[in-house]
């Protein structure tokens, strides 16, 4: 794969980065849009999964390493399936959203990856409007649909995506960071109990001050997709600290 | 009913700058989507990037949760948005039976010094010998490289 190789050599700087990294991701389209066919018919409406799809392929062209010595193709069917995966799991509508807004909310959640990668930063609503020309209203209507998104359950087991959690990038181990706050003893163990990614995101915002455009980039999901993660977790964090708190004498 | 504002830099209860917004809540974990969402829309109408907004959402979210679990049975949550150029600055009050702050040593004030630029947290006297506790969170506009 030698625009593989040329892409890996490249400043993300140079304007033919960009050029390069497109060229390879719209000539893979078809493996995306294989690997959607092979999960429709779940309910899934087709085009959202080849958006998801899209979405893990892009992932999988920034994270690929040829160095390493692997065909890009064995590294990029699991990463896009577990991206379809993770739609699954985790992107079902709570109540009944028109169509239209869970469309409005994907085709904003993709525009501010997609964003976020060209410009190193999140973007904002004023961007993402002008990129998908549509009016910000419509942004804020996208990003507000996203509310309704159901959080899953929180006892959910949550399955080591093979990306293995660098060590120190954990909280609630015996390196805890959390030395020097006063209530460490009650929250230990509440983030003991924290999913694996929900625990790794809590400390890339909360230790390691990382942006969540940041987390969203290292963990490989959206950023409002870290956003509603980090609220739930806070929340969470929330109850069980008063609940803990309540039972002390 | 009025609060006995004695702080002269605090008095200010007008609605001065005509872009202030303020909401008066039960304060009741219940009403908090209704101020989330409101922050929301003042900073994307602000137009603040993605990751900045949410921040506010999750620091206005921590900050009334934490002051509603101070607050006096049946009082009112005061939240009040002051929207400048380039910053949002919401504070948030209740009436509480104890003059303590939030203490800034917990996980919780890390939440919220993360997700916002400056975090204030004072209390002065109120009525009926309760106490008027307040949070002040600043969240600047993200400087845009370029």
């Amino acid at each position: 794969m030698p625009l593989f190789d040329e892409l890996a050599a490249m400043d993300s700087d140079d304007p033919r980065h960009t050029e390069i990294r497109d060229k390879l991701v719209t000539g893979h389209l078809p493996l995306a849009e294989h690997i959607a066919q092979r999960f429709s018919g779940r309910g899934a409406p087709k085009e959202d999964l080849v958006q998801v799809a899209t979405v893990g392929l892009i992932n999988a062209v920034d994270r690929f390493e040829p160095a390493q010595g692997n065909d890009f193709l064995s590294y990029a069917v699991p990463t896009v399936m577990g991206e379809v995966r993770r739609h699954f799991r985790d992107a079902s509508w709570s109540m009944r959203v028109p169509r239209r807004l869970k469309e409005l909310h994907l085709a904003v959640a993709g525009a501010s990856t997609k964003l976020a990668q060209q410009l190193g930063r999140a973007p904002t609503p004023g961007e993402i409007a002008a990129h998908l020309e549509i009016t910000k209203d419509e942004v804020y209507q996208g990003l507000e649909a996203g509310q309704a998104y159901h959080a899953m359950s929180l006892d959910e087991p949550v399955t080591n995506d093979g990306d293995g959690m660098p060590l120190g990038e954990s909280i609630g181990q015996d390196d805890s960071g959390l030395e020097g706050v006063e209530n460490h003893e009650a929250l230990e163990p509440l983030i003991k109990e924290l999913p694996e990614r929900e625990r790794r995101i809590l400390a890339l915002r909360f230790f390691y001050n990382m942006t969540q455009t940041q987390i969203a980039e290292r963990v490989g999901i959206s950023q409002m997709h870290v956003s509603r993660l980090l609220s739930r977790t806070l929340s969470r964090l929330r109850e069980d600290l008063v609940q803990e708190s309540d039972q002390q004498p | 009913m009025w609060w006995d504002v004695t702080d002269p830099q605090r008095a200010d209860d007008s609605i001065g700058a005509k872009d202030d917004i303020e909401m008066r809540l039960g304060a009741n974990l219940v009403h908090l989507p209704i101020v989330r969402s409101v922050a929301v829309n003042i900073a994307m109408r602000a137009d603040f990037d993605i990751d900045a907004i949410s921040d506010l959402e999750l620091a206005v979210d921590e900050s009334c949760s934490s002051l509603i679990t101070h607050a006096a049975p049946g009082s009112v949550l005061t939240c009040r948005f002051t929207i400048g150029a380039d910053e949002i600055v919401f504070t948030a009050t209740v009436n509480s039976p104890a003059p303590s702050t939030p203490s800034t040593t917990t996980f919780g004030w890390r939440v919220l010094s993360t997700l916002t630029d400056n975090v204030e947290a004072w209390a002065e006297p109120g009525t009926d010998s309760h106490h008027r506790i307040h949070l002040e969170l600043t969240k600047l506009r993200p400087v845009v490289p370029g």
